[in-house]
């Protein structure tokens, strides 16, 4: 088995270390840097907004660019966290609970080397987790049938919009938004023309990009607006990697030593089930750091091991998200979803499949994520100076530029105006999506899995001769079908639990 | 605005299924499932789950209104205005202060933008934007506002149209 891994290791690092793709990598992982860097444009708004600039490439290249944006706003979502108290992404927000603190107490220099490190050595442990067990998921997943394929899809849904808190509900809603909205177009399965209106332009459906762009892209930009965020003065900050204090210290190195694996194991677990991702796990490694710690009450106040474990955390989970992209065909977060959409985009079919027809492109991937991550540790190290000189823009001007690089990201696609007021709308219904509480995420990715999701349900449905019993007879559908009905329960459990409990209390006090 | 959005949402899912129920056949002629099945199923989902949803904002809505928590206004009445018609809320939010008007001005703005996309050619709706948002929420700069409006489009468009060669909107002037 090791033998297999080194040889299809050597074959992707064929691909992946030749001049064109290491040019492209450089360029994927600096972009997402800056992606990371400003609020209100993450990595699936640029992943989806630079889709049309891989136009001129091959599709492993593209892909390898791409992903180096996805796991690249890792890194990049940090700085700001640290030096600003501002996370530039979701999944960076537990690193300011302890990367603010520490750059209060003069440390930003230590800080931002190891959240670098953290990031490189989460990142790492998470590819090498990828090439153990994405061949051997393949593998298993090569026996599933429609069945097995479309409860996989409900409980990824499920599983990321249970995630959402006291929000769920309208998770749920977002999700069969996005199949209703993939329900437009020609019927896989009869050939009959649904909700086109007699538009041409419609009958290839709804193109997943534009509405991506729309609700990730523009739907965060006006919801940063809302928050005045153009009004912010541009933060001025000096860093240099030649002071004396830009470096950690030993202790700090000594006192994580344990806290780069714990971070890294729970990201990875969050980052491999779908929903949950690079935000949550970042959160339960900072939780779990501090739970176990003998002095907790450090945390919060400029503690090492409360920044390294978040962002061990979020770079293992993006490493993480990618093993069911990659072996099933299911991405688990809004960014994953995009790079479905870019790899259907390039004629490949993600799922258990594609490591035996795209060897070239899957290891290719992999060892492109190994050479990311050290580019991204030397570009996170010296070239801190250079990134942090981005925050000397002001957003006012940040944001023109979004908006130009949304509109004609849209357009360059299809060369289509139709797609781009697509882009227009979904943009005002991200943004209040995103002020009701609602999920873009669980949208984009029920819209990129409908077609799969209604084509295997009615396999399901044909095969069964419509008594659907192959979601229990099947040993992995059952499975399946427990773990689904689990997740609905649950929260009705406990909602139940709540509401009886104070009547309970109630009627305790009106006995007494 | 919460409960407003919940009512367009759920009107939107009545549309979706009554207008799949009158175009789409539910089964083909040999019984099996046809076009129509799958959006059926959609839409009854999301008719329930969207008449659930707006029942519990209002609920909400209600409750604010009832303890007499509701949010104050922020903006001039005739940003409200258009925020109300844009569909856009003004409230105050975690009580920090909201930018509604900015947010429709901005979404007015990318509308136009597309809006004379085809009709003037990519660069020079670039640049119109460009100048006209930066003009608005950054007075301060003009000369750097114009630099900026000319430079950055110009290297997007060198970057999308010649180096990548997409195809963008070709306007009068040939660009």
């Amino acid at each position: 088995m090791l033998a297999d891994i080194v040889s299809n290791l050597s074959l992707g690092l064929s691909v992946a270390a030749s001049p064109e793709g290491l040019l492209f990598l450089v360029i994927g992982a600096f972009v997402g840097m800056i992606v990371g860097l400003f609020p209100g444009f993450g990595p699936a708004a640029g992943i989806a907004v630079l889709i049309p600039m891989t136009f001129g490439l091959t599709p492993t290249i593209a892909i390898i660019m791409l992903a180096g944006i996805y796991y690249g706003s890792m890194y990049g979502g940090t700085i700001t966290s640290i030096l600003i108290n501002t996370p530039g992404e979701s999944a960076t927000v537990a690193s300011t609970l302890d990367g603010y603190p520490l750059a209060q107490k003069g440390r930003a220099g230590p800080a931002l080397v190891m959240q670098a490190v953290a990031s490189f050595f989460g990142g790492t442990i998470g590819v090498i987790l990828i090439t153990a067990l994405a061949p051997s998921l393949a593998n298993f997943a090569a026996s599933f049938g429609p069945s097995e394929y479309f409860l996989i899809i409900a409980v990824g849904l499920l599983m990321l919009t249970t995630m959402m808190g006291d929000n769920k509900f309208k998770g749920f809603i977002s999700a069969l938004i996005g199949f209703a909205v993939g329900t437009v177009g020609v019927d896989v399965m009869s050939g009959q023309q649904r909700y086109t209106f007699g538009s041409p332009e419609m009958i290839g459906g709804v193109y997943f990009v534009a509405v991506a762009i729309g609700l990730f892209g523009i739907g965060e930009l006006l919801h940063c607006i809302l928050n005045g965020q153009h009004l912010q003065p541009a933060k001025r900050l000096r860093i240099s990697f030649r002071d004396k204090e830009f470096w950690p210290t030993r202790q700090d190195y000594h006192e994580s030593r344990f806290t780069f694996w714990r971070g890294s194991a729970i990201g990875f677990i969050a980052g491999v089930l779908p929903g949950s991702g690079a935000t949550l796990g970042s959160i339960i490694g900072y939780s779990v750091e501090k739970k176990i710690a003998k002095d907790p009450e450090k945390f919060g106040k400029g503690e090492m091991r409360g920044l390294v474990a978040p962002e061990a955390a979020n770079n293992a989970a993006s490493a993480g998200a990618m093993v069911p992209l990659l072996s099933l065909g299911i991405p688990g977060s809004g960014a994953t979803a995009v790079l479905l959409g870019a790899f259907l985009m390039w004629g490949l079919q993600p799922g258990p499949m594609l490591i035996v027809n795209d060897p070239e492109f899957v290891w290719g991937l992999i060892a492109s994520m190994y050479l990311g991550n050290m580019i991204l540790i030397a570009l996170s190290i010296f070239a801190i100076p250079l990134f942090v000189k981005f925050l000397d823009v002001p957003y006012v001007n940040v944001v023109p530029v979004i908006v130009l690089l949304c509109v004609i990201g849209a357009y360059a696609i299809n060369a289509s105006i139709v797609e781009t007021w697509i882009l227009v709308v979904s943009g005002l219904i991200g943004f209040a999506m995103k002020k009701y509480g609602y999920s873009p995420a669980a949208t984009v990715l029920a819209l990129v899995l409908g077609s799969m999701a209604e084509e295997t349900f009615l396999q399901t449905y044909i095969i069964s001769q419509g008594t659907m019993n192959l979601f229990w007879t099947r040993p992995v559908s059952l499975i399946l079908s427990l773990i689904l009905l689990t997740i609905i329960a649950i929260p009705v459990l406990i909602a139940f639990l709540r509401r009886t409990k104070p009547l309970k209390e109630t009627s305790d006090q009106r006995g007494q | 605005m919460k409960k407003w959005f919940a009512a367009a949402l759920l009107l939107l899912a009545i549309g979706y299924t009554a207008y799949g129920l009158s175009t789409l056949s539910l089964y083909t002629s040999s019984g099996r499932p046809a076009a129509g099945f799958f959006p059926l199923l959609i839409g009854l989902a999301l008719i329930v789950s969207c008449a659930i949803n707006l029942w519990g904002d209002v609920r909400e809505w209600q409750a604010e209104r009832a303890a007499g928590v509701l949010h104050t206004h922020q903006t001039d009445p005739a940003a409200e205005g258009t925020a109300e018609a844009l569909g856009i809320d003004t409230y105050r939010l975690d009580g920090r202060r909201e930018y509604g008007r900015d947010v429709a001005i901005t979404f007015v703005y990318l509308c136009g933008f597309v809006a004379i996309l085809k009709l003037v050619g990519a660069l020079p709706a670039m640049i119109v934007f460009m100048l006209v948002f930066l003009f608005t929420f950054n007075r301060a700069h003009p000369l750097s506002n114009v630099l900026y409006s000319l430079a950055l489009p110009g290297f997007l468009y060198l970057l999308f149209k010649v180096l990548l060669n997409a195809s963008l909107p070709t306007g009068p002037l040939g660009f």
